[in-house]
């Protein structure tokens, strides 16, 4: 029998987002890094001239917002003339960094813009011992230095907890120390993901099940002492409220998610495409394997509407969860969406297949629970 | 209120971003204000030229779409107002010799 043919679902013009790894160097070697020892990387940069053709394309298609990681982007000597280039193309940017390189010069530039949607900068707890032990010493002040400079030039902060082994038992003073004594308005959290250089640390970063039920369990009473002021889009706090909705409409019986029981995670390359720091398009800078084109060589509307890897991606959510024999059996199943691809592709070789990170069946059978996270009514 | 004679023009700092099936955004980068809009409202958009009046675009609306209402001109201002209230758009100013 021919299998049904599976239709592209409609896609923007051209993208909406794009994140950029704009330098593959950074001052740090953090110890679980998504975007170092990657074997699919090549660790080049490009000159100037090329990222500045890019923007102007990116102008004549439209895109609105750029990101821009790496590396740590405050590598770059010519950062500045590389944000006029995005404004110069009626861009707003972000920028994803360490912390530890931004100074009052940059940090007023910034502000001048006027297009900074916000900088991101990863604090990863409350102390030097707690942040630096995966960030190397001295990067917990540095960050400090660096955030509290964005703050007094009215640049917009956005902070990031990775949490790991070495500071999961430090979250309710991470969240007094950036919500009581930094008075940040909030603060997202994500945990180190066997992405990259936590591959090469996995053992030593990447949380156990009971750490991940303690992560859980303190991010669920932190974010109702704190109000809200604590969210995620992914790790604990996240498996967190989905399991627990999952939990509830298991139990109930309750019909399948409009988004269950098929590959719906992630819905990114619906809106948004990446770049690696040597120019090569690629759906997601964790998906930096699948090579889509190359900038200022490959056309971006084309590439974004006709790759057919791209398309591929784009028609995986209509794969149904029942075609794995990893869920064979499971009672969430119509509830589930199968998690980060990135994820499944590091863990298993299959992009395509759902991540076994995220599964709530195996954290169960590996001794987790949902009972002791939700004590309070939500 | 805007009188049907008055000509608006589209701030060129805005972009106007077609998504797919003709709708679009039309987007402030230095504000990051946006504003969605339909097939229509880009024609009206895209015929801000400071040539045009009010009148000029209501009416080739009219032209240019089936079954428009009969208050293609009321509709046409009353978007256009919403733009100009968010700084997407500037009015001509009226040279009538006086």
């Amino acid at each position: 029998m021919e299998p049904a043919e599976v239709k592209t679902p409609a896609v923007m013009r051209t993208p909406r987002k794009v994140d950029i790894d704009l330098t593959s160097r950074c001052n740090l070697r953090c110890r679980y890094c998504y975007f170092f020892d990657n074997s699919s990387v090549t660790y080049q940069d490009l000159i100037t001239a090329e990222w500045l053709q890019f923007f102007d394309e990116l102008g004549r298609c439209a895109v609105m917002d750029v990101t821009l990681a790496g590396g740590e982007p405050f590598t770059r000597p010519d950062l500045r003339q590389l944000l006029e280039g995005i404004v110069r193309n009626r861009m707003r940017f972000a920028l994803l960094s360490n912390g530890t390189l931004i100074d009052d010069e940059i940090a007023a530039y910034l502000a001048d813009t006027g297009c900074c949607n916000y900088v991101q900068v990863s604090i990863d707890g409350s102390s030097p011992e707690a942040h630096d032990a995966c960030r190397g010493k001295g990067a917990f002040e540095r960050a400090l230095r660096g955030l509290r400079t964005l703050q007094r030039h009215g640049v917009q902060v956005a902070v990031r907890v990775t949490i790991h082994r070495y500071n999961v038992h430090d979250l309710e003073a991470t969240a007094q120390f950036l919500l009581e004594e930094l008075k940040l308005p909030a603060f997202s959290t994500n945990s180190a993901g066997y992405l990259g250089s936590c591959r090469v640390n996995a053992e030593a970063v990447l949380l156990t099940t009971a750490e991940r039920l303690v992560a859980m369990e303190s991010l669920v009473r932190l974010t109702q002492k704190y109000d809200g002021r604590i969210s995620a889009t992914a790790g604990p706090l996240a498996e967190a409220r989905m399991w627990r909705r999952m939990e509830e409409a298991r139990s109930a019986g309750a019909p399948q998610f409009p988004i269950g029981g098929r590959l719906t995670a992630c819905g990114c390359p619906g809106s948004k495409i990446a770049v690696r720091a040597d120019g090569t398009i690629i759906p997601c800078n964790m998906l930096a394997h699948i090579e889509l084109g190359r900038i200022n060589q490959d056309s971006l509307a084309e590439v974004w509407q006709h790759s057919p890897e791209l398309n591929k991606l784009r028609t995986r959510s209509s794969i149904p969860l029942t075609e794995f024999e990893f869920c064979s059996g499971c009672g969430y199943l119509p509830y589930c969406t199968g998690n980060c691809p990135a994820l499944a592709y590091t863990l298993i070789g299959q992009v395509n297949h759902p991540s076994p990170d995220a599964c709530l069946r195996r954290f169960l059978e590996e001794g987790g629970t949902l009972e002791t996270i939700w004590t309070t009514p939500t | 209120m805007l009188k049907p004679t008055e000509k608006p023009i589209a701030c060129p700092d805005i972009v106007l971003r077609e998504e797919f099936d003709d709708w679009a955004i039309l987007f402030h980068h230095p504000s990051g204000d946006s504003v969605a809009t339909g097939p229509v409202g880009v024609a009206i958009w895209k015929a801000m030229d400071g040539q045009r009046t009010l009148s000029d675009i209501a009416t080739e609306i009219e032209n240019q779409f089936e079954d428009t209402p009969n208050t293609a001109l009321d509709d046409t201002i009353a978007f256009v107002e919403e733009l100009l209230q968010r700084k997407f758009v500037t009015i001509e100013p009226q040279t009538d010799g006086l």
